[in-house]
């Protein structure tokens, strides 16, 4: 990839106005690409249990700090907006490809964000209030 | 190769032979893939992530849990799917940043090598479990 072909890239996703259509397709990528990242790392560290299960528990530290805490919150979020955005599109794609329109994909994509944040949120709260329980003794932790 | 911009009129709409190749079959695995991950990766993540939580999880919990042949079993179905999902899905995003069919060809080669060894290590893993 060319620096120039990467600024054309980057200019015509800010300037392109696409709204729920072009904003679902990035969020798509951007949490595919994020999800990716941390199931790379994660076979990785699972697999100390073999290769190294002395440093295991040490490695686990690492996800209980409040920073990769809160990273966790944000791969629930993207786990759960690329799976069920990722089913809208299966679903489009494999049976109804003629709702593949402006207004009806307006439409589909607001409803998977909907159906998301149903599941993200009270998840994100549970995480949250773990994360304070054990990071900083609240809830009679 | 991808309806997904068809903004035309809905009766408009026509029908076109699609090419058996490699790229029509990596574009359905994705979508098929995709069906299979939501039970083995969500189910995952809630269990994991939300109710029992990184806090209690240690080596000897993934020994207790490794015990079960039947999660030893989920977990290399979920390795397998959804690493190979989220590396050709890499592979689909940088198709369209890479012009080059060169370039493109040696990327490609490194995502696979970069698949199989990762996958490998984390299925030598689940086969041999927590070691004493």
């Amino acid at each position: 990839m060319s620096s120039s072909s990467l600024k054309t890239t980057l200019r015509g996703y800010v300037g392109y106005r696409g709204k729920e259509g072009q904003w679902s397709f990035l969020l798509h990528r951007i949490t595919g690409l994020g999800v990716l990242l941390f199931l790379a790392i994660h076979i990785i560290d699972t697999s100390f249990v073999y290769f190294a299960p002395q440093f295991y528990d040490d490695v686990i530290n690492v996800y209980r700090s409040t920073l990769f805490g809160l990273g966790e919150v944000a791969l629930v979020f993207s786990l759960f907006f690329h799976g069920i955005n990722g089913l809208r599109i299966a679903y489009l794609d494999l049976f109804k490809p003629t709702d593949w329109t402006i207004e009806r994909e307006r439409r589909s994509a607001l409803i998977s964000l909907i159906i998301t944040l149903v599941l993200f949120i009270p998840s994100a709260v549970w995480m949250l209030r773990n994360l304070l329980m054990h990071n900083y003794g609240l809830f009679g932790g | 190769m991808s309806v997904e911009t068809t903004s035309a009129p809905a009766k408009r709409s026509t029908r076109v032979a699609t090419p058996r190749n490699f790229e029509t079959t990596a574009w359905l695995f994705m979508r098929y893939s995709a069906v299979l991950l939501i039970p083995l990766a969500f189910g995952h993540v809630i269990l994991q992530d939300v109710i029992v939580g990184v806090h209690a999880i240690d080596v000897d919990y993934v020994d207790m849990r490794w015990r079960l042949i039947g999660w030893r079993i989920y977990d290399a179905a979920l390795l397998i799917f959804a690493f190979a999902h989220g590396m050709n899905g890499l592979r689909q995003v940088l198709m369209d940043y890479i012009r080059s069919d060169f370039w493109f060809r040696i990327v490609s080669w490194v995502l696979l090598i970069g698949f199989l060894v990762i996958s490998a290590i984390g299925a030598i893993a689940i086969i041999g479990g927590v070691s004493a």
